[in-house]
């Protein structure tokens, strides 16, 4: 036991060390991984594992939807499908009072739930609608935080990247095609919420309504907007009726948002190099810190360190409901300093077991942990979406804190609904034979 | 906390802890320590919490872990005589199989592979492969049309498609999903993991036509076992001979249990006439001949 | 100094194309596996495992371009609050360990590792080519990663 201990120890002080000194996060978790296995094994076999692992750990035919799908956003985004969105939902929810934050919401969503992409909705759909949300007189750092948080529900809503992160992370014992469609639900849930509490926020600050969006006119948009919106059917859809593997529907996004940006004109061949470079340097951003994360999470396994955390869990307190609650507390903590990805691959083989031996599902753990997570996107001081949505509204990040605080607390509501509510993101795939 | 005269040995391997080929591993464990009072603990990692059985192999190779058990399909990508183990239909009955893998054959393949830093130390009985789709297949014609997922490794592919089925290569985590949307209409494995993936609530037909029987292998790494004294090894040696013994039995239980959870679950288990099947494959074996060094060895099997 | 300025320029425009060119083979590669399933109800046996080598290439060649464009995801708190001489003194420490890491595990670890299964002819399942040849792509993303923190020691120093 003395010897676990020591070994945590030394592989979280060390870590944490190197991040606050500004090492980058792959080379932090790579370099204490490194020290940490040359404690117990000898120095050229730990050497050669650990870049053994950094190749076999990313060797898996799943994780090539990460690339895919961030090509396929890049796509929509220079395709010019935002605002096709933003057109739709304007005429659906604009004329409302306060309209201008529910089209927003709802926006952020669609732009997020089509890209797989947080920072795509964040800058795609935030330019535009602080500008516009500034025009009918809404204080732009309202908007930037309206348009934060939402950008976030795209992560639950598929495709999602960090649902395929999660999959490798769980050892499998999670499939992407089930976390897909346990994404819908909580993914709306939260989208609904927001919408809640801006509704509840532009009643207090009577905040004004936009203009009556006639019929023919919202037809238009909707035709317009049919095809972007029509990538979710095709994806979830083809993988549903078993056309292709959650992977190879990846691939078929690519496809698809090249087929209709060609179409739009909006792209065209020349434009093809920089846009794939584009999307390899984000590819090469996510998964070079997986490749590092890899390794560090086998020297958990080599060292039993998630049967250590358990027991020590498990051992030491007897109720289900409070040793969930103290990994969401956790959770929370670790997103408030940690980016997605390296928290979702460290933390998934430590707190996995622990759950799923309380009887927990492990799709509706991925549900609880992503969710968890988004929340920590939007708080400082790592916080991307936060930095990425004041960079586009052109706000500081500090003016942003305080109208973002209602729309945090709605979202740690929804978390606990999720949590302690199975039915949330197990009643769809449970529809599906799941 | 270990103490000054024991010895651990890591061995890490993909199954989990449910399966007869673990249970096998088991018996290794404690007979080792048993046989060597304590001083050769073996620390076992079950269900590829450290890679799978390619990257564990090369753990070996680098010297980080000591032991693992891995299909001969995978080893045969290390050591290449292996690959013989993979030819359909190459043994007439179980008798045989045990005779061959006990014998100067398989002493001669778990020596060999050492040029390669891993020794093999037993042959774990891994039964036999069949195929279970979502359509049934009676005779060979059946799988005319059908996709059915193989391991990725060209023996396989074009041993499926020589019976007639469209082979698809997929990795295994994605196999469950694919099968129940339809992506692929069945695949080909033994009874003990067509039940522990739970593929069998959506392939409703297991044929047992036996086209296969690759055992499993378990291994230690010459780096590691260069350390050990003259009489450890013969421990080890040992302990592993006697454990395959006792796997046998396991795996029987095993395939008894499987056969009657799949009863329960409504899967019709199909009895075919297995020449069919042998006679389709005939070509391939020839193919595989021409190769002198595989060609000596499958004569060798043959006359046993 | 100039020299320095002018390998880094080149090495980058290389390291672009390849990442593109690798990019558009992985699409091309999984829409052939897909059509090719269900339109010829063939599956060949090499795609999956391209595509999985192809992504490994791309991810740590990535990692090297990425350090040469200091791109990566960082949480910089601390060092945001330092004077400009400490930034300065800070990043040659960053990058120094960088170094050491490219060194120590990627060079000389991932060498080892590329020497291991060349010289023991390990072959992938389904290509069939030596396994070395897939790992080879840690030592030369470590060989790169040197050069570019050499590079951006040069730029603050
Ligand atoms: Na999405
Ligand atoms: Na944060």
């Amino acid at each position: 036991m003395e010897v676990e201990i020591a070994g945590i120890l030394f592989l979280f002080v060390s870590f944490f060390g190197l991040l606050a000194l500004g090492v980058p996060v792959v080379y932090g978790i790579g370099i204490s991984t490194t020290c940490t296995l040359l404690l117990s094994v000898s120095g050229m076999p730990a050497l050669t594992t650990v870049a053994q692992r950094m190749t076999t750990g990313i060797d898996s035919f799943s994780l090539l939807a990460i690339p895919f799908f961030v090509l396929a956003g890049e796509l929509m985004k220079q395709g010019g499908i935002a605002n096709r969105l933003i057109n739709l939902a304007y005429a659906l929810l604009g004329r409302l009072p306060g309209g201008m934050a529910f089209v927003n919401v709802l926006s952020a969503m669609m732009f997020g739930a089509v890209s797989g992409s947080a920072v795509a909705a964040a800058s795609a759909i935030g330019g535009i609608m602080t500008d516009r949300m500034e025009d009918e007189g809404y204080p732009r750092a309202f908007s930037a935080s309206v348009n934060i948080t939402a950008s976030t529900t795209g992560l639950l809503i598929p495709p999602s990247n960090v649902l395929i992160i999660y999959a490798l992370a769980s050892g499998g014992t999670a499939s992407v095609a089930s976390l897909f469609l346990a994404g819908y639900v909580p993914g709306f849930l939260v989208g609904f919420a927001l919408i809640l509490t801006a509704a509840f926020q532009v009643h207090r600050k009577k905040l004004p309504k936009g203009e009556k969006v006639g019929f023919a006119k919202t037809l238009t948009y909707l035709k317009e907007s049919f095809f972007s919106l029509m990538l979710l059917v095709v994806v979830v859809g083809g993988i549903v009726a078993g056309i292709f593997t959650a992977t190879e529907a990846a691939a078929i996004a690519v496809l698809y948002a090249g087929i209709l940006a060609f179409i739009y004109k909006t792209v065209t061949v020349k434009d093809l190099p920089s846009i794939i470079l584009n999307s390899g340097k984000t590819t090469a951003l996510v998964m070079a810190v997986i490749c590092t994360s890899m390794a560090m999470s086998w020297l958990f396994s080599f060292q039993s360190i998630p049967q250590f955390i358990s027991s020590l869990l498990i051992d030491n307190l007897t109720n289900p409901i409070v040793i969930i609650l103290i990994i969401n507390l956790t959770l929370l903590i670790v997103g408030t300093f940690m980016d997605m990805s390296p928290a979702i691959l460290i933390f998934t083989p430590i707190f996995l077991p622990v759950v799923t031996s309380l009887g927990m599902d492990p799709v509706h753990f991925g549900m609880v942990l992503v969710l968890n997570l988004c929340i920590g996107l939007c708080t400082p001081p790592v916080g991307t979406i936060l930095f990425v949505g004041s960079g586009v509204a052109k706000v500081s990040v500090s003016s942003v804190i305080k109208p973002l605080i209602p729309f945090l607390v709605t979202m740690i509501v929804v978390l606990l609904l999720v949590t302690y509510i199975p039915q949330i993101s197990l009643w769809l795939p449970g529809l599906f034979g799941m | 906390c270990t103490s000054r005269n024991e010895k651990v040995l890591f061995l890490a391997h993909n199954l989990p802890e449910t399966h007869p080929v673990h249970k096998g591993i088991q018996f290794f464990q404690s007979e080792l320590s048993k046989l060597s009072s304590g001083t050769l603990e073996v620390h076992i990692f079950p269900n590829s919490q450290l890679g799978s059985e390619r990257e564990a192999l090369e753990l070996l190779q680098i010297g980080t872990i000591a032991i693992t058990k891995v299909s001969s399909a995978v080893m045969a990508n290390f050591s290449p005589e292996y690959k013989v183990l993979g030819v359909p239909y190459l043994f007439r009955d179980k008798q045989h199989f045990f005779d061959v893998l006990e014998g100067e054959v398989g002493q001669q393949m778990l020596d060999g592979s050492s040029d390669y830093l891993l020794r093999g130390l037993c042959f774990y009985d891994a039964g036999s492969r069949s195929f279970y789709t979502k359509k049934p297949v009676r005779v060979p014609a059946d799988l005319e049309g059908l996709k059915i997922r193989v391991m990725n490794h060209q023996l396989s592919i074009d041993m499926v498609n020589n019976f007639g089925g469209s082979a698809t290569p997929m990795a295994s985590g994605e196999l469950y999903t694919a099968l129940q949307q339809g992506v692929v209409d069945g695949a080909e494995n033994n009874a003990p993991t067509f039940v522990s993936s739970n593929q069998f609530e959506v392939c409703k037909y297991f044929t047992l036509d036996e086209h296969t029987s690759i055992p499993d292998v378990m291994v230690i790494s010459t780096k590691f076992w260069d350390t050990l004294s003259d009489q450890e090894k013969k421990w080890v040696t040992q302990a592993a001979k006697a454990s395959a013994q006792a796997q046998k039995k396991y795996w029987e239980e095993s395939v008894t249990a499987c056969m009657e959870i799949l009863e329960e679950n409504q899967v019709e288990v199909i009895r075919p006439d297995k020449t069919l099947f042998y006679e389709k494959s005939i070509p391939l074996i020839e193919e595989f001949a021409k190769d002198k060094d595989m060609k000596i060895i499958i004569d060798k099997i043959k006359s046993y | 100094m100039i020299l320095l300025g002018k390998a880094y320029q080149t090495i980058n425009r290389v390291l672009e194309k390849f990442m593109v060119i690798i990019f558009s083979l992985l699409i091309v590669d999984v829409l052939a596996q897909v059509f090719s399933r269900y339109l010829l109800s063939y599956s060949p046996s090499f795609t999956e495992e391209f595509a999985r080598f192809s992504l490994i290439w791309l991810s740590l060649l990535g990692m090297a371009y990425l350090t040469g464009q200091r791109e990566h995801l960082t949480m910089d708190y601390v060092y945001q609050k330092f004077s400009e001489q400490n930034k300065k003194k800070a990043t040659i420490f960053i990058e120094s360990i960088i170094i050491l890491f490219a060194t120590v595990v990627m060079l000389i670890g991932g060498g080892n590792l590329v020497y291991i299964t060349l010289d023991l002819g390990q072959l992938s399942s389904a290509l069939q080519i030596p396994l070395g040849y897939v790992y080879m792509v840690v030592p030369v993303s470590g060989l790169l990663i040197v050069f570019y923190s050499i590079h951006n020691i040069s730029k603050v120093s």
